[in-house]
């Protein structure tokens, strides 16, 4: 992942990456809710059947939950 | 200091004198220009920034003026902050191989924490990144940077794929996760990284807006001065705790944009 690993000053692979790992995680969250919700509320507006919002922010929330589980458990 | 504040300490307003708390608003992130140049308002946080973009250019310029194998004075100081960055900013995400975006990251780091500074320095008081125009200009260098680096090591076909595969998603259900990971990396990433500083810093300078006009106003030789010097107290451990996430915030600006250019730069995981 990174170059000559183990000199000092270099990052230990085998640690998480700290505060970024996190927000990646969040970014997911917010990026999932949001564009799904989107597309849920434009088909709400469409069908005019307005249940379908919240069911677009729940599915994207579980696809922002699956990428991060597909990363976490990757390798 | 802000209209409302000059105006509370001006006209003397105590409880109990028949005025109200003057609450402070984002009336007081407003200010009135100080001069125009050729149709552009001159603000208070305009020279703010310009102030924090001075005194980083002068210190390092002071600092590795003339540069000596045994560092003194100033030298000693600026290679303290350069070397705190390239270690624990730099090298934890990118590696050796990131040295060369050393001034880039030491940049960004000092420009973001000398402008969150500039809300405990008396008589200036005001971050320029609660502005959200100052994060948000800082969140666009990052993201064109990042993807101009993506592009470049990987070619703008590769670097979108990239972009828009999660690593380890079976293929069936691709077509429902690229999408959220193609937004969460080009739209969602520039967004947080501006929201995440200039609400912590607009925050920060809001709470000790109210316990500071607070202890002026509740000041009375009544029951009011027992609660005046409790928001006198809490003045003192909020201004404390801004000192911390004063850095906190430049920290996390500064690692989130070393992080994004690993991102870009990564062949594979």
């Amino acid at each position: 992942m990174n170059g000559g690993g183990g000199r000092p000053g270099d990052r230990d692979p085998s640690q998480p990456r700290g505060p970024s790992e996190g927000w990646t995680i969040l970014s997911y969250m917010i990026g999932g809710m949001a564009l799904y919700g989107f597309v849920g509320w434009l088909a709400a507006r469409w069908t005019g059947w307005t249940v379908l919002f919240p069911i677009g922010m729940l599915f994207g929330l579980a696809s922002a939950i699956a990428l991060i589980i597909f990363r976490v458990t990757r390798s | 200091m802000s209209d409302v504040s000059v105006m509370t300490t001006a006209s003397g307003c105590h409880i109990f004198s028949g005025c109200g708390y003057p609450a402070p608003s984002i009336e007081d992130f407003y200010f009135k220009p100080i001069f125009t140049v050729g149709g552009i308002a001159i603000t208070k946080p305009v020279v703010l920034a310009v102030l924090a973009g001075a005194i980083i250019l002068i210190f390092f310029y002071v600092a590795f003026r003339k540069p000596k194998i045994v560092p003194r004075g100033t030298q000693n100081l600026g290679e303290l902050g350069v070397l705190f960055v390239r270690d624990q900013i730099l090298r934890q995400q990118l590696g050796r191989k990131g040295d060369g975006y050393l001034p880039f990251i030491v940049a960004i780091f000092f420009f973001v924490w000398i402008m969150n500074v500039f809300s405990l320095i008396p008589l200036i008081q005001f971050p320029a990144t609660s502005k959200i125009a100052f994060p948000a200009g800082l969140a666009l260098v990052v993201w064109v940077t990042y993807i101009t680096i993506g592009i470049k090591v990987k070619g703008p076909i590769g670097y979108f794929k990239r972009m828009a595969v999660p690593e380890g998603a079976p293929w069936w259900i691709l077509p429902l996760l690229s999408p959220v990971e193609l937004f969460s990396n080009i739209l969602v990433r520039p967004f947080t990284l501006s929201i995440r500083l200039f609400a912590n810093m607009l925050s920060g300078h809001l709470l000790l807006l109210v316990f500071g006009l607070a202890s002026w106003y509740l000041f009375s030789l009544s029951i009011g001065l027992l609660f005046s010097v409790t928001s006198f107290l809490l003045t003192i451990i909020l201004t404390g705790l801004e000192v911390l996430i004063t850095a906190l915030q430049a920290f996390i600006f500064a690692t989130l944009t070393a992080f994004y250019i690993a991102d870009a730069m990564e062949t594979s995981h």
